[in-house]
Formats: C-alpha cells, structure tokens, sequence
C-alpha cells in the first residue's frame, strides 16, 4: 500500500506494483524506497513493521553503494540476494530510489528481474507525478 | 629454463595445497555466491556467504523475505 501525499500517485504507484505482481507470480511481495530513502510503497500498514522494512531496506542501499564505492564504480543497476528461502531483488531507479521484490526459493529470477526493469519506468512515471504535485 | 618452471609450477601446486589444507582444517567452505551486485557499466560484483560483507548483505535480506516488504 503507497502512502503518499498526493492521492492519484499512490495510487498509480499501488497499480503499477499491482500490475507486476500480476505479471510476474514469482513475486511474493514487493516495495519502492524513494531517493531520501523514504519507505513510499509497501504491503505493510503504517506502523512499526513498515518502519523496520523501510530502514533495512535503506540499510541495503547503504551497503551497495558502499561497495560501489569502494569498486571504483558509479552507479549500481541491480542488486540480488539469495537469502536461502528466497530471493531479495532491488532494481535501481532514477534519482537513487529502489524497486525492491521478494520471490520464494523456487522463482525465475531472471525473469522477474526483466519484469521489474520493464515496470521501471512506470514507477518512476508515477513518482515523478508525485514530485511535481 | 624448463627445469626452473617446472619447479615453479610445484611451488605453486604445494601453496595451494597448503592452503586448501588449512581452509578445511580450520572448518571453511568455499563460500557460496549469495549476494550480486551489477553496476550501470555491466560489470558484476559477487560476495560470498562466507565474507562479513556478504554476511551483512544476507542477514537483512533474510529477514526481509521472511517478513515480506
């Protein structure tokens, strides 16, 4: 569920992320981190659950980028993670925000990475709306 | 000149196994690839289960699937 200050873009964000749980049915949950590393969509409720999810996801950002940093490297594209019962995935969008998806051990993940970098664009559509609004 | 690497080629061989040795003695795997990372370039970072980096990529991720995002 998106929480967001402007109504149509939580719930263009909450159509965009229902839609690729639709199109890719190896995804068991999924969440969008904005560049401030605010939490703006997740299945959770506000509370102190979606505040955990939002600071560990930051926490993953953190890392990455750090080990971007420390390769040499710019900017990072894709982030997996098998955490033996299931797969983390994060694609990264523009202005340092994250696409972030689970799937269970079994999943396609190549496919549900392609599905998630096809939804990209649409997330950051939907976020941009949001920024301007 | 053949004699010398195939000294060489030895040396390296025992190293090996000298550390192979010690890795299982002291109770290590190889380590699993869990975490990857892939930068804007193409080129892709692998960190292995058995690293403090991997660990800390890998004990958040764990329970985020377990509590869903």
């Amino acid at each position: 569920m998106a929480e967001r200050s402007g109504p149509g873009t939580a719930q263009d964000l909450d159509r965009v992320l229902a839609d690729l749980r639709a199109l890719s049915g190896d995804i068991e949950s999924c969440a969008v981190l904005s560049g401030d590393r605010d939490l703006i969509s997740s299945s959770h409720e506000p509370g102190v659950e979606r505040e955990r999810v939002g600071a560990m996801l930051a926490a993953l950002v953190y890392l990455s980028e750090r080990v971007a940093r420390e390769s040499g490297k710019g900017y990072i594209s894709q982030l997996r993670i098998d955490a033996g019962g299931g797969q983390l995935l994060l694609v990264w969008l523009d202005g340092g925000g994250v696409l972030a998806a689970t799937t269970g051990p079994e999943a396609r993940v190549g496919l549900v990475l392609y599905d998630m970098r096809n939804a990209r664009s649409e997330v950051e559509k939907a976020l941009a709306e949001g920024s301007d609004q | 000149m053949k004699k010398l690497l195939r000294r060489l080629f030895l040396l390296g061989a025992i190293a090996g196994a000298v550390y192979a040795a010690r890795g299982y003695l002291q109770g290590r795997s190889p380590g699993q690839v869990t975490v990857q990372i892939v930068f804007d370039d193409g080129s892709v970072r692998s960190l292995a289960s058995n690293t403090t980096e991997g660990r800390e990529f890998t004990d958040i991720a764990r329970k985020l699937v377990e509590t869903g995002l």
